[in-house]
């Protein structure tokens, strides 16, 4: 781990009508790390997520990149990566690595699927997609990956499989950003833990760091974090 | 880094292999083909040469090729909004124009192949069936040859891309499949008889002088494709008439039609 910040956010405001998804947000995200977004459903982490990869644009505030030479700034794995059905996991992949101009069998070895490059993605598994979709967002070696939920709705050997292959991508240098519900991962495996609730950073810290609050798992802080009544702090509280 | 050609290059490759792939494109060609053959062959037009033959050919080709253009447009970019592609594309340096571009080059081939290869063997079936007064080039008024049946195919082509363009607007729009179907299902019936009705409407309503009628036939799709096939092809067959639309204006017209089309497209699809 190195103290570099591959990204900076400042005071990020974002609504949607009289819904406040983000209310004044700032957060650094360094590199060789796993920076997770923790947070109960609506809290505004996915809004952050993409406001921080610039597919949302926010009301307010700005977003600052590192200088780099990679072929993208940002690889993004959405929460529910969909293929074209038809075509075979190497198709589906030299498609995104040609608009880079990478190595599609390199990124399928990078994720161990370099196996099943004929299958068709009709065919992959929930786990065996999510890794596709991993491989795509490493398309082009992007200094900052994001995913969202990279293991949701995967049982826990194959969960575990995922957040392997996201610890392995931020030793190799990259910042990895990612939102998860899967907390006894997240402990394992995040170097950095930003608690979103309500739009704004209700606590952020070291796994370790966290868990010190009630000295139990990061489960019982999250929890005990929630039950405050004034959990949320706009601007970027500290825990 | 890539430059956009070469990334319009990989999507149009992606399209092209889609298409071939799911066979909607052999599927549609056969049913051009089995309608394009039934209805001249019925009309008796290829044993009285070209003409004859787009004559019979004209009413059915202005429903079909709009047909199966939206067939193969309408869900081009639903599909890969129903899938959040735009989202994951965005990271790409990928810009909207040349995503849209290639999509919509992949498609264009499909439909071309669909459209022009039956025709073109309707062309050769006339060619060995047609009475001697068919020609290679019509030298004057009211003789029949290859030259005007050539001209007939390139104007259904180009409604045919006129009409691509407008689909794939509606397909951009669109942001699920359900939505796609219906909104290619406006667009199709818009195109095919939407536009002409509302001029007759307002021709009727006295909204419109008769004398600009063909003028502003001109501006829709289909009526400056039936304008242009008259002018340019049946005219040999009116002894003494011609003017039936301002090729110039539906030239433009069309030229409009397929750029507002596709730059929609562009657009909505980079507003996302």
């Amino acid at each position: 781990m190195t103290d570099d910040v591959a990204l900076t956010a400042t005071d990020l405001r974002r609504s949607y009508g009289d819904v406040t998804a983000l209310d004044g947000v700032s957060i650094d995200v360094p590199t060789d790390s796993v920076t997770a977004l923790i947070g109960p459903n609506g809290s505004g982490k996915t809004t952050l997520l993409e406001v921080l990869l610039g597919i949302e644009r926010p009301d307010a505030g700005t977003v600052d990149y590192a200088e780099s030479d990679a072929g993208r700034r940002v690889g993004y794995l959405p929460q529910r990566p969909t293929f074209r059905p038809d075509d075979t996991v190497r198709e589906t992949i030299a498609f995104y690595a040609a608009l880079v101009e990478d190595d599609p069998d390199r990124l399928l070895e990078r994720v161990g699927l370099d196996t099943v490059p004929d299958r068709r993605v009709s065919a992959l598994s929930g786990g065996m997609t999510r890794l596709l979709g991993i491989a795509q967002a490493l398309a082009g070696d992007p200094p900052i990956l994001a995913l969202d939920e990279p293991a949701s709705g995967l049982d826990p050997a194959v969960s575990d499989r995922i957040f392997g292959v996201v610890d392995s991508l931020a030793a190799d240098g990259r910042a990895v950003l990612l939102t998860s519900h899967a907390l006894s991962l997240v402990e394992r495996t995040a170097d950095h833990v930003v608690v979103v609730e309500a739009g704004g950073v209700a606590a952020r810290g070291s796994p370790a760091a966290l868990c010190e609050r009630t000295g139990g798992p990061l489960h019982e802080t999250f929890v005990d974090l929630l039950s405050e009544p004034t959990a949320a702090v706009g601007g970027g509280g500290e825990s | 880094m890539t430059r956009p050609l070469d990334r319009f290059w990989t999507v149009f490759g992606r399209e092209v292999r889609g298409l071939v792939r799911t066979r909607v494109v052999f599927v549609l060609g056969a049913v051009v083909a089995a309608l394009a053959f039934g209805v001249a062959r019925a009309g008796g037009g290829p044993s009285g040469g070209y003409v004859t033959t787009v004559v019979d050919l004209l009413v059915v080709v202005e429903l079909l090729v709009p047909a199966a253009a939206f067939a193969i447009g309408y869900r081009a970019l639903a599909d890969a909004t129903a899938r959040g592609e735009p989202a994951v594309l965005e990271t790409y340096p990928l810009s909207p124009w040349t995503y849209v571009a290639g999509v919509y080059a992949g498609r264009a081939v499909a439909l071309l192949a669909v459209v022009v290869v039956p025709l073109l063997a309707l062309g050769a079936h006339v060619a060995t069936t047609a009475g001697p007064e068919t020609t290679v080039l019509a030298t004057h008024r009211g003789v029949d040859s290859v030259a005007l049946y050539v001209r007939f195919v390139a104007l259904t082509a180009l409604l045919g891309l006129v009409t691509l363009a407008v689909a794939l607007a509606l397909s951009a729009v669109a942001n699920s499949r359900r939505r796609a179907i219906l909104l290619g299902l406006f667009g199709l019936l818009v195109v095919v008889a939407g536009t002409d009705v509302t001029v007759l409407t307002a021709l009727g309503g006295g909204l419109l002088d008769e004398s600009a009628l063909g003028t502003v036939l001109a501006l829709t799709p289909s009526g400056a494709y039936r304008g242009l096939v008259f002018e340019h092809v049946l005219s040999v067959a009116f002894e003494g008439r011609s003017g039936f639309v301002p090729t110039g204006i539906a030239l433009v017209a069309s030229l409009c039609w397929w750029a507002s089309g596709l730059s929609l497209a562009a657009l909505w699809a980079g507003f996302r």
